[in-house]
Parts: C-alpha cells; sequence; structure tokens
C-alpha cells in the first residue's frame, strides 16, 4: 500500500490547499454578514469588514429589525412561511399522485403527456410569470397569498422525481397482493404506497420548500402589498430604499444584515440536517429514469 | 413482468386530476395566452389590434433586446467554461476516496445553493460597494483599489456572482455522474498499470459525458434567465436594463407597459434557450429514450 506516500506528496498537498482557499471564498459572504450583524451601522462603515468588534450590537440590531415598521420583517418570515409551507404540502402530494399514475398505471397517450410534462421544465419563467400576472389580474388576485400560491403547485420536475421513487420503491408484485385483500386504489396509494416512497415525499417536499421560500420574480410581479411580501421580496425593497435614499425612515443596514441573517438561517440547517435529501433529489435528477 | 393496475380507465386521470387541472391552468393556458397576447399591439388606451407576428420582427431588430441576448452568450461563454470547468475538478477531488476533507469541501461548496439568488445579490452587492467591501483593505495592500460596480466590471462582478451560487450544484451533478461509474472500473485499470490521470482521462471523463451535457443544458437554460442579480444590483449602481433578457422583457412589461411586445420577447426568449440546448444535446448524440 503506498497510499499514506501518495497522501502526503507535494501535489496532494497543493491540491488540497487550492481546496481549502476555494472554501474561504465559499464561505467569505456568510462570514461577512454574521461579523456585519454585530455591528451597528456606524460601526458597518469605520470598522474591520472581516472581524468583530465592541460593543457588540447584535441584540440591538435584533431589537431594530422586531421593532421596525411594526415589525414588518417578522410579518414577512411568516409570509415566507406561509408560501412555503403550503406549496410544499400540495406539491408533495399532488406530484405523489401523478407520479403513482404514471409509474403504476397504463393508460392512452401516457408517454406523450409525460414527456409534454417534462419538455416543460425547459420554458423560461418569464414567459410563463408574465402572462400569470396578467391572468391573476383578470381573475383578482394580484395582492392575495394565492397569487404566489397557485402557480407554484405546478411542478414538472417534481412529477418527474415522484416517478423515478414510485418506479425504485413501490414493487408492482405489492399491488396484486393488496388487490387480492380487497384493497381499493386508494388504499393503496395512501396506506401501503406513500409509506414506502417517504424518502422521495421528503426530497419533493424539501424541494419545493426552499425552491418556493428563494423564489423571487413571482412575488415581485404579482404582491405589491408589503405585508403580504416574501422576506426575499421585503429584503430587495429595504435594500434599495436604503442604499438609493438618504432620507429619513429608511431601514438601517442593521436591520437589512439582521434580516439577510433570519433568511438565511433556516434554509443553512434544514440544509446542513437534511443534505441527504439535497442530493438525492438532485442525482435522481441527473440519471436518467 | 407482473402487470400494474387494471382498474378502471378513469383511475389513473383521478391521480392525475389535480395536477394536469393545475398544469392546464398555470403552464398551458399562460404559454397560449402569452402566445395570443403576443399577436396584438395596443395603442395607449385604444382597444388592442391585431399586427400578426409584427412584434416578433420587432424583438428581432430591437438593439436593446438582441444586445441582452448576446451579452448573455459571451456570459454564457466565459462563466459557463469556468463555473463547469471548477466544478468538474471539485467533482473529481470529492469523487476520490483517497483525498481528505471531502465531506467539508462537499458541503462548503454546495452550500450557496441553499441561499435565495436575490439575498445572494445583496450580500455580493454589499461586499463589492465601496464603504461596506472587505476586498478594499484586502486589495488595498497591493496598491489597487477597484470599483467592482462600475460599468466596466459589472459584468465580471456578477459572473462571480452567478458563479459563487452554481458551482456546487454543478459539481454535485458531475459528483453523481461520477459516484455511478462501477468501481471495479478502477481496480481492473489499475490493474492494468494506470496512473490517477489515466483513470480521469479515458475512464472517469467518457463516462460522465451524459452529466456533463446535463450540467451545461441546466446553465443554458439559468444564464438566458439571469434576472435578480442585476436587478438586485440596480439599486447600488447603474445596470443597463439591456443587460439581460429577462432585465429588459421586464422593463418593457412593468416600466412600459407594453405586455404585447414582451410576451412576443418571452417567446423568443425561450425558443433561443430551446435552440442552444438542443445543440448541445445533438452535439453529444444525446438520444431520447
Amino acid at each position: 500500500m503506498d497510499t499514506k506516500k501518495s497522501l502526503y506528496s507535494p501535489s496532494t498537498l497543493i491540491i488540497m490547499t487550492l481546496m481549502f482557499v476555494a472554501s474561504a471564498y465559499f464561505l467569505l459572504p456568510f462570514f461577512w454578514i454574521i461579523v456585519a450583524s454585530t455591528k451597528s451601522d456606524s460601526q458597518l462603515f469605520s470598522t474591520n469588514p472581516l472581524w468583530f468588534t465592541s460593543p457588540f450590537n447584535f441584540l440591538s440590531n435584533l431589537k431594530v429589525v422586531s421593532s421596525y415598521d411594526n415589525a414588518i420583517l417578522w410579518r414577512w418570515f411568516l409570509n415566507s412561511l406561509i408560501y412555503a409551507g403550503s406549496v410544499s404540502a400540495g406539491t408533495t402530494l399532488i406530484s405523489a399522485m401523478a407520479g403513482f399514475a404514471f409509474s403504476k398505471y397504463d393508460f392512452k397517450l401516457k408517454n406523450v403527456l409525460f414527456y409534454i410534462i417534462l419538455g416543460t421544465i425547459m420554458v423560461p419563467t418569464t414567459a410563463l410569470v408574465l402572462p400569470i400576472y396578467l391572468l391573476m389580474h383578470g381573475l383578482n388576485l394580484i395582492n392575495t397569498y394565492w397569487a404566489v400560491i397557485l402557480p407554484s403547485l405546478v411542478n414538472p420536475f417534481t412529477v418527474y422525481l415522484m416517478r423515478i421513487f414510485w418506479m425504485k420503491e413501490f414493487p408492482n408484485e405489492l399491488i396484486d397482493a393488496a388487490h387480492v385483500d380487497g384493497a381499493s386504489d386508494f388504499a393503496i396509494f395512501f396506506r401501503i404506497g406513500l409509506p414506502l416512497v417517504r424518502g422521495g415525499l421528503a426530497t419533493v417536499a424539501l424541494f419545493s420548500f426552499v425552491n418556493t421560500w428563494n423564489n423571487f420574480f413571482l412575488p415581485l410581479v404579482v404582491i405589491s402589498k408589503s405585508n403580504l411580501y416574501p422576506l426575499t421580496l421585503g429584503l430587495q425593497v429595504w435594500t434599495s430604499i436604503t442604499t438609493t435614499s438618504v432620507g429619513r425612515g429608511a431601514p438601517p443596514y442593521g436591520a437589512i444584515n439582521m434580516g439577510i441573517l433570519i433568511s438565511i438561517v433556516p434554509l443553512i440547517l434544514a440544509f446542513i440536517f437534511l443534505r441527504r435529501y439535497w442530493q438525492s433529489g438532485l442525482s435522481s435528477g441527473a440519471i436518467k429514469g | 413482468m407482473r402487470t400494474k393496475f387494471r382498474s378502471g380507465k378513469y383511475m389513473p386521470f383521478v391521480f392525475l386530476s389535480p395536477f394536469l387541472v393545475l398544469f392546464a391552468l398555470f403552464y398551458v393556458a399562460p404559454l397560449i395566452y402569452g402566445f395570443y397576447i403576443s399577436l396584438f399591439h395596443k395603442y395607449g388606451l385604444r382597444p388592442p389590434t391585431f399586427v400578426g407576428l409584427e412584434n416578433y420582427v420587432k424583438a428581432f431588430t430591437d438593439s436593446g433586446f438582441l444586445s441582452s441576448i448576446l451579452t448573455m452568450g459571451e456570459f454564457f461563454l466565459i462563466q459557463g467554461s469556468i463555473m463547469i470547468g471548477l466544478a468538474l475538478l471539485f467533482a473529481l477531488y470529492i469523487d476520490n476516496e483517497q483525498n481528505h476533507f471531502r465531506g467539508f469541501f462537499k458541503l462548503v461548496y454546495y452550500i450557496p445553493f441553499a441561499i435565495p439568488t436575490v439575498i445572494s445579490g445583496i450580500l455580493w452587492g454589499f461586499m463589492y460597494s465601496k464603504s461596506l467591501s472587505p476586498f478594499q483593505s484586502i486589495f488595498g495592500v497591493f496598491g489597487l483599489h477597484p470599483n467592482f460596480l462600475s460599468s466596466g466590471s459589472l459584468f465580471w462582478s456578477i459572473m462571480n456572482i452567478v458563479t459563487w451560487e452554481w458551482v456546487g450544484y454543478n459539481m454535485i451533478i458531475l459528483y453523481s455522474g461520477l459516484q455511478s461509474i462501477p468501481r471495479e472500473l478502477y481496480e481492473s485499470a489499475k490493474i492494468d498499470g494506470a496512473r490517477n490521470f489515466d483513470v480521469i482521462r479515458y475512464i472517469k471523463l467518457p463516462l460522465i459525458v451524459p452529466s456533463l451535457i446535463l450540467a451545461i443544458v441546466f446553465t443554458v437554460i439559468g444564464t438566458f434567465q439571469i434576472f435578480n442579480e442585476p436587478y438586485v444590483l440596480q439599486s447600488m449602481t447603474y445596470v443597463s436594463t439591456h443587460f439581460t433578457p429577462n432585465l429588459y422583457i421586464y422593463t418593457t412589461a412593468f416600466s412600459y407597459g407594453n405586455f404585447n411586445f414582451a410576451a412576443a420577447m418571452a417567446i423568443v426568449l425561450a425558443l433561443v434557450t430551446f435552440a442552444i440546448s438542443m445543440i448541445f444535446m445533438r452535439f453529444a448524440g444525446f438520444k431520447e429514450e
């Protein structure tokens, strides 16, 4: 075994060092925002951007963000939870049902329908969001939760993912066995099927939760009332007010930085603790089903 | 093979109906409606008049729109190459079991993907701005005082944000491809005296061509849809509205109220994206199953 030797060869060391340099690059913005969230606005502009300073203003920034404009940031946080939570729950059920139909039944035009749905993954969101805005306008749904939730429920990619999970995790023999026992198709889907594909359900739920939490373009177009903003839109609006105006009343940087931190902490936690599911979604997408 | 369901013909559609109804309402209908309104022109308050394909002719001669597409073409060639090149190197590193800290690098490189692109835009925008930037002190050591938000450097600054966001995602796609290669191939190559480099050159690279094409196609689709980063930076510096097609389409629709022309451009953008994606798939001899 010469692995010991190759581990410590100069080229290995150089490559590993470069990998650590790259890590610093990827972590820099996170470190910067953590440091920034502990500073008052004047400290932010007068002290080393990459290190902490005293007094430590983390809690006072938290207080500022929780009182600015009647704590509207927490309202945005709640909105983001409502948008992402309901889309995630809805999309998971809808995709599980559709994936079930595509993988466990034979019916006319099945493949044509499936490939049409799959093909729409390529449609750029602008081509959809623009007419969706006009349709929502016609339906009087602009500035309602529905305007964000309803269009986000349709996701061809999660249907594709669920189809793969059904094919992999649910043996067709179970269907016959269950039918012999007199189970209905619904009972098979809910009682036998769903528990078997729970890995897929978790993947799709996480994927659509994060997608919706991170969405910006659709809310930008269909929401203009500030109390319905998700965090992404609210923070962008705050940033543009603060960076373009010197006037009074603009949100302080301390509030924006704390808001940014609040908006990404749940994602980072979800990312670290659920990373098995993040990756399984992508790898199933990468390997043709 | 043991059969699937043989229940009534309508059963699959019961499972499909929630998805199909929403798909029809929020995918198919907007696409058709978008195409429909793209055939009209609206002068002031008068009712829209049918103009056939005039908006499309206009799109192909509109210097702002063409320039946005060319800019993103250039962006794709430069940033796409850098990003996929880096993603490939990182994926090869974390795929090789002899390397150290693989789990750490995989997590750290992939984490920016979890952050909403709007938030990444704000974070980097702050870090680019003269008064908040950690880079000024770093570059200052060498007597350099770069302005990351000047019109000359903006193109590169946005490339950096997009690379930061998406390298890890592409790395995971390529890594999944690498992981699906049977390990025995490496063993037998080793026995035949192949070095690490030969294994990469003659086994790994040829076998992950499908994943590579997938990453390239996702990059094409993503690049031509870039919106959030330049939109956010608009409040911090001057960003031309024809920097990206989506920014141009959005401005045309929501600042100038010309939804008809915007709808036509959105469809042209969809077709351009589709055509370039197809070229890459054909180029690699990708075949539909």
